[in-house]
């Protein structure tokens, strides 16, 4: 997908300071960056960078100490019902069945049962559950477990799909199969979400997804480079060029 | 009768095997496809046997090597892949026995515990209780039958799911 040139969200010189015991910390400094409509961004940094801190400014719900978020222009206030996020450890409730947790985040946003029943069934199918749907989630393989988060996010048709380390708590080939997967989902047209901002500490996985990549140096997070990623998809960790980009990343990061 | 056992594997792991061979040219060497995976020899090979009972890979030599019937998956749209992968599963002998079962019984629910033991019965050498997990999988992935964990029953077809 070609972004528009058409900025979705903006952080425009944001800082995020948190009140602990011990007095008042900086996680995030000065960031600024857009996320234009149709790309795919990764935010990419080491451990207690403020990556999940950042993504939570994007969705509203919390508010940056200092700077502005901005959404199709407009100062974000509260919580931004068109953005839906995607976490690292699935974020399902147990009690739940795969139908209901994705139904969960569509309660929220409207009253029509049958409109949300729709919804459901709609995304179950485009994520591959179908079959799944009276499974709980102790029944369900880590795979199966994020396909349900997945929908989830998607089920409210956002127009900005955040997500924390998504494929983190997966095995290394379960996350190969649902990078694949979430690679055709934001490509396919039928989706209305075609922006995507990701948080992950794996450098080859931004580089595989991301159209451009942000980096993030340490305590306090700043934006320590930023790179674009010039390679046709699907992109192989065996081309030269990818570990070029892998180099880049590295020494940014350093 | 003598069935082979269910791998314990995910629909997932077996999808990312295939996608990532089908990525480097269609074969390697397994050692070190383990290697380069960080995964375990035992368990690299559980997940190419899985895969090799649904015709997805074979295995010349100490190689693992894509079929076309793979490649065919790999390039499948999510839901086209669900049907390759059901029709697959339905020739495989323990599936059908199970699916047999189930419609032979199509008047009573079949309950866990009948599931069990007919598990045990058709595969002797294995734990029932972890072919059980597998089957349900399965079962559901290819929703050749489903299961639900409430009632504690199975029934064939599509879910009933409100």
């Amino acid at each position: 997908m070609i972004p528009d040139g058409h900025a979705l969200i903006e952080l425009d010189q944001v800082t995020r300071r948190f009140l602990l015991p011990q007095g008042e910390v900086t996680v995030l400094e000065n960031i600024s960056f857009r996320a234009m409509e149709g790309e795919f961004i990764s935010i990419v940094g080491p451990s207690g960078a403020g990556k999940s801190t950042l993504l939570r400014m994007m969705n509203g719900l919390l508010p940056p100490s200092e700077g502005r978020v901005l959404y199709n222009g407009q100062a974000q206030r509260g919580i931004n019902y068109d953005t839906a996020m995607v976490f690292q450890n699935f974020g399902l409730l147990p009690w739940l069945t795969v139908s209901q947790n994705i139904e969960l985040g569509l309660e929220a946003r409207s009253k029509d049962a049958a409109y949300r029943k729709v919804q459901v069934d709609r995304y179950i199918m485009k994520v591959g559950l179908e079959g799944y749907e009276e499974a709980y989630p102790r029944e369900l393989s880590g795979g199966m477990k994020q396909r349900v988060g997945l929908a989830r996010a998607l089920a409210v048709e956002p127009s900005l799909l955040l997500m924390d380390e998504p494929f983190s708590s997966l095995d290394v080939l379960t996350s190969i199969n649902l990078r694949n997967e979430l690679l055709d989902i934001w490509s396919d047209r039928e989706n209305l979400v075609n922006t995507m901002v990701m948080v992950t500490h794996n450098i080859e996985e931004a580089i595989e997804l991301s159209d451009r990549i942000i980096i993030l140096s340490n305590r306090p997070g700043k934006i320590a480079g930023e790179l674009k990623i010039d390679l046709a998809r699907p992109r192989r960790k065996r081309d030269p060029l990818f570990s070029e980009y892998v180099d880049r990343v590295f020494s940014l990061l350093a | 009768m003598k069935h082979d056992a269910l791998p314990e594997i995910g629909i997932s792991q077996i999808l990312g095997l295939v996608e990532l061979l089908a990525g480097k040219g269609g074969r390697e060497d397994i050692y070190k496809l383990a290697a380069e995976l960080s995964m375990e020899l035992g368990e690299t090979l559980a997940v190419i046997r899985a895969a090799e009972m649904l015709g997805l890979v074979h295995t010349p030599g100490g190689d693992v090597e894509v079929e076309q019937f793979g490649y065919k998956v790999v390039d499948a749209s999510i839901t086209d892949r669900k049907d390759l992968i059901r029709d697959k599963l339905a020739e495989l002998p323990l599936f059908k026995a199970v699916i047999e079962y189930l419609a032979k019984q199509e008047e009573t629910e079949v309950t866990r515990e009948e599931m069990l033991e007919k598990l045990a019965e058709l595969l002797p050498n294995e734990d029932a209780e972890n072919s059980f997990g597998t089957v349900v999988t399965w079962g559901r992935y290819s929703e050749l039958f489903g299961y639900n964990d409430d009632t504690q029953t199975f029934y064939l077809g599509e879910s009933r799911a409100e």
